[in-house]
């Protein structure tokens, strides 16, 4: 486990800013009540394994104590460094991204399975969506009883979406939480 | 005819430069103005070049792709030496003593027959006459130790030989360079050597820049000058292992220092670079066209209707923009 680079700091951060904006502050600078310390501590980044997670402080200071070879996990995993060295949100960093969303879409009953399995959102099913999205941002997909599915990146921006036929994508899946029944290994 | 030999008895032609030389040229009166001095040497000009032109159309030409070609005459004229005569190397050690001892040079043949073998081999390279290898037994002499092997020996008197006759050879060229009669090629690959004429001080390699060297060469190994043996007195590398340094994992008490220091760095790189999607322009222009046409609304209304009934209007009227501009950090809303 190590803190992160000052490189692999931008790109988890870029990757974050997609969908939460200037709320990516409140992420970095949140403040642990976690531990039994006076003072809470902040929480931060670590890496293991290529992996990133979103760890209090107090619970890192206590991870040091695992061997390395044996630590499997801490916090919440975010995502994770390909080989190339190009970084990826996971499906876990979900509630973290659904609490400080910039752009949000809320999908029909009807669509929402499809979403599910692993299928871009067409307009179809699409039920509401933030104002001023434009295309290529990130977005988080929300059920219409606000349970958080989700989260993708916009293939069009709202007023291009009001133009589309029923069965243009609007949104590109990108992570959803039945990933956690099919690739329950991977994660 | 006759004209035309006279201008070239006038006229020297080199056309192995291109060249026509008028010796007899000479202005008959020096023109005063610049123009007039410049048309006249185009005038000569031109004829030198008309001259150069008659002779070469004449020579024997081969058709081609591109045209007729002529092989051009090697040039006449001489030009000077573009860098200076050798100049005589000092005569080296060996060549000093056999002038005093009246030695004479022999010419040496390239096969000789060699006693060993009984065959004729070359006096010197690969298969040569008296090779120290060929050499199957040396007899004892009573001088010898018991424990020496002869043909080491051997051996090594022939590397002593060898490293002599090198330091003669450099003394020599020392002696030449003083002189400043150093052979070129040797000129050229010496640049410890000062070059004729300037006296460019030896670079000197400074302690830590040797450090440097020794240990990036030591560490140039597959496996990074690991298991390397040390020599006696080397100090350990001043890199060891990996370039990378990663902050401290834990620090101390509370959120290490350095890395909030270098996450503060790279999130205010980040919003700085986005920070100009903060504002969104098409809201901006709407809201203040709305307020336009409010404004212009109540300056109607104000001839038809009292100030007292403006003032809760417009009160509402400044509550929604201000509403507005909150809403836009976080616009949680259905589209329009």
């Amino acid at each position: 486990m190590r803190p992160l680079d000052e490189k692999e700091t931008t790109a988890v951060f870029e990757k974050l800013f997609k969908f939460t904006g200037n709320n990516l502050k409140n992420i970095v600078e949140s403040s642990s009540h976690e531990g039994v310390d006076e003072n809470a501590g902040c929480y931060c980044f670590r890496l293991q394994k290529n992996k990133v997670y979103y760890v209090s402080e107090a619970l890192v200071k206590r991870a040091t104590n695992i061997e390395r070879d044996k630590l499997v996990s801490l916090g919440t995993c975010i995502g994770k460094f390909t080989k190339g060295g190009s970084f990826h949100l996971t499906i876990q960093c979900l509630n973290l991204l659904a609490v400080n969303a910039k752009h949000k879409v809320w999908l029909k009953p009807t669509s929402e399975m499809s979403f599910l399995y692993g299928n871009h959102v067409l307009k179809g099913g699409l039920g509401r969506i933030t104002e001023n999205t434009t295309a290529g941002d990130g977005v988080v997909v929300f059920s219409m009883s606000d349970v958080p599915l989700g989260f993708g990146i916009a293939a069009k921006s709202t007023q291009d979406c009001r133009k589309l036929d029923p069965n243009g994508i609007v949104v590109l899946h990108q992570a959803d939480i039945g990933e956690y029944l099919r690739m329950e290994d991977d994660l | 005819m006759e004209l035309q030999e006279q201008k070239y008895q006038m006229v020297q032609i080199d056309l192995g430069n291109l060249m026509a030389y008028d010796r007899h040229h000479h202005f008959p009166s020096v023109p005063s103005e610049r123009g007039e001095l410049v048309k006249e040497c185009l005038q000569k000009g031109t004829e030198l070049v008309q001259a150069i032109a008659d002779v070469l159309f004449n020579l024997p030409s081969t058709e081609d792709r591109d045209g007729p070609i002529v092989q051009l005459p090697p040039p006449t004229t001489r030009l000077p030496r573009e860098k200076h005569l050798p100049k005589p190397k000092p005569p080296t050690k060996w060549e000093l003593f056999a002038q005093k001892k009246g030695i004479k040079k022999r010419k040496k043949d390239k096969i000789v027959y060699d006693e060993q073998t009984g065959t004729w081999k070359r006096r010197y390279g690969y298969d040569r006459v008296n090779d120290d290898k060929d050499v199957p037994i040396i007899e004892t002499k009573m001088t010898d130790e018991p424990g020496e092997d002869p043909f080491a020996k051997r051996k090594e008197e022939k590397k002593k030989r060898v490293e002599k006759q090198e330091k003669n050879r450099l003394q020599n060229l020392k002696q030449a360079v003083k002189v400043g009669a150093l052979p070129s090629h040797v000129q050229l690959a010496a640049t410890a050597l000062p070059i004729t004429g300037t006296q460019s001080a030896p670079k000197k390699v400074t302690k830590d820049e040797l450090g440097n060297v020794a240990g990036m060469a030591a560490t140039s190994t597959a496996s990074g000058g690991k298991f390397d043996k040390k020599l006696p007195g080397e100090k350990p590398a001043k890199h060891p292992g990996k370039y990378r340094k990663f902050l401290p994992v834990v620090e101390g008490t509370g959120m290490g220092s350095q890395e909030k220091q270098q996450t503060d760095k790279v999130l205010s790189k980040l919003l700085s670079k986005h920070s100009h999607e903060i504002l969104d322009v098409n809201k901006a222009v709407t809201m203040f066209n709305v307020k336009k046409e409010k404004k212009r609304k109540n300056q109607q209304g104000k001839f038809s209707s009292t100030s007292s009934k403006l003032k809760p209007k417009k009160a509402a009227h400044k509550k929604s923009s201000k509403k507005g501009f909150s809403k836009k950090g976080s616009s949680k809303g259905q589209t329009k």
